[in-house]
């Protein structure tokens, strides 16, 4: 038997060091590298964090599990880019804390669900998913209507993100009760202070129809319809970020 | 504690001795080891043709110039080309030159049906005969004219969009903006019932004929009839988007709607977009009443 086998076989701190670094190898060539090349996500215009109202769509996206049946990453394949539109960047997922790029589609891809149904379509199919999609297996989520949308934590959501990289600034930290708020009701003409903070891309209006209360309803359906919307890919040069 | 051959099988032992049980430490046979190597140069071969070791800041980019993004906007592009090949008059003709070519239907509908239960079904069901809050397709009632452009041109803007061109409707909410009192609101209600031919108490619909014509006829028109200028429907037919009964039309009232017709132009092309509208066509009751 070759000795040095028998050794190490025999020694079992050593085996286990050894066993350590030969596992940790596929992390240390194809994950850590992902941190220090340059390219790894694309730098393109449009990109911005989540608006308050937004990210609390996130979060009700996030507790619901949304993610368990619903991917976000539409892959470079030719069957993923005819039916969801154009592949998913890194960059469009590089403020998700955690992202939702998820592994299994019992439901459609929604990476770039925003815009393509109205507000209205939304809560109809969120409330009662078999009223209007025939033979659908989603599960109602009638009660968001319901539930006034809590607003106090954003303001620490924000600085828990911004810890983590996302470029909140204080100004939006401080406001973020009041953003929530108002991009939920068009009559506040509040949208320019928001378009101010958050940049052009974003949608102000009552999103649940129920303009007299800012509900659960309310953050997913925003969070849902900003969804792939705030890169422009007609002026994307896709040389630039081949891969 | 030495290994020795084993005398029946002719191959070493491992030398781990068990009370008299001993181990033989035949080796694993050739052919998995001529594979385990013969993987290990293919690793080499594709290490070298394909984007494959990482380093600091870059990676080798590999002799191929490999990249699955650009590999999958070609394949895209090629599906496009092949598409617009089979779709020829869809690609250069107008939309209204199309609508009266008879043999466009039988060779077009299928492929029309799935782009349509793709993008438009979920709200107009799959028979195209809508459901409350969105219309059906084919009862020959519009809102903004049954001409193919016009039809084509609410596809590509959608209605109450995002979209710089957007065709724009909205019922204001006369109860809830407090336009109209609650008392108000009953009497044109019962004037809408009266025009639709629906049970209704006729002095309150009375008075609600003069609030009708002072508030509401700027876009419904006089006597309700609806205005394809405006995108209002007609109060008149049994079309309702929202539902028929005084419940429903007292809602709009006190509520308002904007019902939201997304803008397609981003998600498809041309001439998916005139394919749809002539299905929208084929399927419906053409022009019988506006």
């Amino acid at each position: 038997m070759d000795t040095k086998h028998a050794k190490l076989e025999r020694h079992s701190m050593a085996f286990a060091t050894a066993i350590l670094f030969v596992a940790s190898l596929g992390g240390l060539f194809e994950i850590a590298p992902l941190f220090t090349i340059e390219n790894t996500v694309e730098k393109v215009d449009g990109i911005r964090p989540y608006t308050p109202l937004e990210l609390a769509g996130f979060d009700i996206y996030v507790r619901e599990g949304c993610y368990a049946c619903h991917s976000q990453m539409i892959r470079t394949l030719k069957s993923d880019v005819d039916r969801y539109g154009p592949y998913s960047l890194a960059a469009e997922s590089m403020y998700d804390h955690p992202h939702q790029w998820g592994s299994k589609r019992t439901g459609p891809d929604l990476a770039r669900i925003g815009g393509k149904y109205s507000d209205d379509w939304h809560v109809a199919h969120l409330s009662a998913p078999r009223a209007v999609v025939e033979g659908s297996v989603m599960p109602g989520y009638a009660f968001l209507s319901d539930v006034s949308l809590d607003t106090a934590r954003l303001p620490s959501s924000l600085i828990a993100l911004s810890r983590t990289g996302v470029p909140y600034t204080d100004i939006q930290i401080e406001n973020a009760q009041l953003d929530a708020s108002y991009q939920g009701d068009q009559d506040a003409d509040y949208e320019d202070d928001l378009i101010e903070r958050y940049g052009p891309n974003v949608q102000v209006r009552d999103f649940d129809g129920n303009p007299d209360r800012l509900t659960e309803m309310d953050a997913l359906v925003a969070y849902l319809q900003m969804l792939g919307t705030l890169v422009d890919f007609d002026t994307l040069n896709h040389e630039e970020i081949a891969r | 504690m030495t290994p020795e051959r084993d005398e029946v099988s002719g191959e070493l032992t491992t030398g781990h001795e068990w009370n008299g049980i001993k181990e033989l430490n035949t080796p694993i046979p050739k052919v998995f080891r001529i594979w385990l190597w013969g993987s290990i140069a293919i690793c080499v071969v594709y290490w070298l043709l394909y984007p494959a070791w990482p380093f600091v800041s870059d990676y080798t980019k590999g002799v191929l110039g490999y990249s699955s993004r650009l590999d999958v906007q070609e394949k895209v592009a090629d599906g496009r080309a092949f598409r617009a090949e089979s779709f020829a008059p869809f690609e250069t003709t107008d939309v209204t030159t199309l609508s009266e070519d008879p043999d466009l239907q039988a060779r077009y509908e299928p492929a029309a049906q799935v782009l349509y239960r793709d993008n438009c079904s979920v709200c107009h069901g799959r028979d195209l005969q809508g459901q409350e809050s969105f219309p059906n397709l084919t009862d020959g009632h519009w809102l903004w004219s049954s001409t193919p452009e016009e039809i084509e041109y609410t596809l590509q803007v959608g209605i109450n969009t995002t979209h710089q061109d957007t065709r724009y409707a909205e019922m204001p909410a006369f109860g809830r903006d407090e336009m109209l009192a609650a008392a108000e609101i009953s009497d044109v209600t019962d004037y809408v019932l009266q025009i639709s031919g629906q049970p209704h108490d006729a002095t309150a619909a009375a008075r609600g004929e003069d609030l009708f014509a002072e508030n509401c006829s700027g876009c419904h028109n006089d006597g309700g009839v609806g205005g394809l200028e405006s995108g209002a429907p007609s109060l008149t037919d049994e079309a309702w988007i929202y539902g028929k009964g005084p419940d429903a039309i007292l809602e709009t009232l006190k509520n308002g709607r904007a019902g939201v017709m997304p803008s397609w132009s981003t998600r498809l092309s041309p001439a998916e977009i005139k394919l749809l509208t002539l299905y929208v066509l084929w399927a419906g009751e053409g022009d019988a009443k506006q």
